[in-house]
């Protein structure tokens, strides 16, 4: 477990993010221009969207229906036990807790790759095909917290919106299409197609990878002085609540067929919280929502927490479950 | 030169609010706009720009007085209540009244 540690932490994709870190400690002009974070998003998104369909032709749909719809469950079922626990041990206010809820049960497709970067480094094998999870386990959270966060604010329902426009942006906001996309063409072409594209799109990866923690480093760097906005519970609530919702994924995981590595991911899965397709969709369906409670606490407490430690710690878990 | 009086009304909101302001300037008949990317301050702290979901738009739109006034009615019943925004009207004048 220390040795697993060490190297996650000694890994260039942790490191530029502590990179990054420090620069917005530090206050260094170190800046990345929005177009290159946008061009290293959708290069992440349909590498690993391509790869995973490449895997799905492979692997044939059969293998993967158990686990998608495990995840579809897990996803649903995380802001169910975390809104009360938001409600009433942290006296969040009823929209606030649903808001955070559906943050935490909703995804992070970053620390998805930086787990499969450590899973490759490690040497452990994993479904490539799991990226269909990460898919279909960013809207069904979301959509349970907003039905939690349209209840708590009774018969009125808050600021009324049209329910079409928060389904469009939980199902297609840019980051899941993209992915479904790429997952699409990469099932189309299968493995034919993986050779024609793999020297851009699957070499250069840990490398445009570490550039993107980089700017997340920055990114989650600048939103630490909002930490003493959002109190000593959120911050507990940020590496508790990924603890428990990553050991108990990979146990889904396991009961649901995957093998080792793909367990871990799923442990990953329900142990990162979401802080772009989630704020979007939230902002929109529960406006009265405090957005630096839900943002902060997934960006700068639990997106790190599971970077550096809660990575090796769902591998161990893992391990110790399959053996 | 002669030069015709209109409004400039100039909404700064988050990115998020972007479409449905659009959508607005539509209804009300506003024709054209300008909109770019901008990142600052207010009243309810930081917004920074790092991340274009997380950062703020500029929108600004040259109409009639008349639309105008409906425009920022409507903003502030629609609008307000669920996005972070300001927005102000300012005078101009404009060389080609028939454009707005």
């Amino acid at each position: 477990m220390s040795e697993a540690l060490l190297a996650n932490l000694l890994s260039p994709a942790v490191l530029f993010f502590a990179l990054g870190l420090v620069a917005a400690l530090v206050r260094s002009e170190l800046k990345f221009p929005e177009p290159l974070y946008s061009a290293l998003t959708i290069y992440l998104l349909v590498a690993i969207g391509f790869k995973g369909g490449v895997a799905m032709t492979e692997a044939g749909l059969g293998r993967i229906w158990l686990p998608a719809l495990a995840a579809i469950g897990l996803g649903a079922f995380i802001p169910l036990w975390t809104y009360p626990v938001l409600r009433w041990g942290g006296r969040l206010a009823p929209v606030d807790a649903a808001a955070i809820a559906a943050h935490y049960g909703s995804v992070s497709a970053v620390t998805f790759l930086a787990a499969t970067n450590y899973l490759t480094a490690i040497g452990r094998s994993y479904e490539s095909h799991a990226v269909a999870l990460l898919a279909v386990m960013e809207s069904p959270a979301i959509l349970v917290g907003v039905i939690l966060g349209k209840r708590a604010l009774g018969p009125r329902g808050g600021v009324p919106v049209p329910l079409g426009l928060i389904v469009r942006e939980a199902l297609f906001g840019r980051s899941i299409f993209l992915l479904l996309g790429a997952l699409v063409v990469g099932a189309l072409c299968g493995p034919a197609g993986m050779r024609k594209v793999e020297p851009f799109f699957v070499t250069p990866f840990q490398g445009v990878l570490s550039l993107f923690l980089l700017e997340m480093g920055i990114v989650a760097g600048r939103r630490l002085e909002d930490l003493r906005r959002v109190g000593p519970f959120l911050l507990a609530f940020g590496v508790i609540v990924p603890v428990v919702n990553g050991l108990l994924g990979v146990l889904v995981g396991q009961a649901a067929g995957l093998s080792l590595g793909g367990g871990m991911l799923l442990g990953v899965l329900a142990a990162s919280a979401s802080y772009i397709a989630a704020p979007a969709a939230v902002r929109l369906a529960l406006p009265e929502a405090n957005p630096t409670l839900s943002l902060t606490s997934a960006l700068a407490v639990t997106f790190p927490f599971n970077l550096t430690l809660g990575i090796p710690l769902f591998d161990a878990w893992a391990g110790y479950l399959y053996f | 030169m002669n030069l015709h009086p209109m409004k400039l009304v100039t909404i700064v909101c988050e990115a998020y609010a972007a479409e449905p302001v659009l959508r607005l300037l539509g209804e009300v008949g506003a024709a054209g706009h300008t909109a770019f990317p901008v990142e600052g301050s207010g009243a309810r702290g930081r917004r920074l720009a790092d991340i274009p979901e997380y950062a703020n738009t500029q929108i600004e739109v040259i109409c009639r007085p008349e639309v105008a006034a409906v425009l920022l009615e409507r903003l502030a019943g629609e609008l307000f209540p669920r996005y972070g925004m300001v927005a102000y009207e300012s005078d101009v004048r404009v060389l080609r009244p028939g454009k707005f």
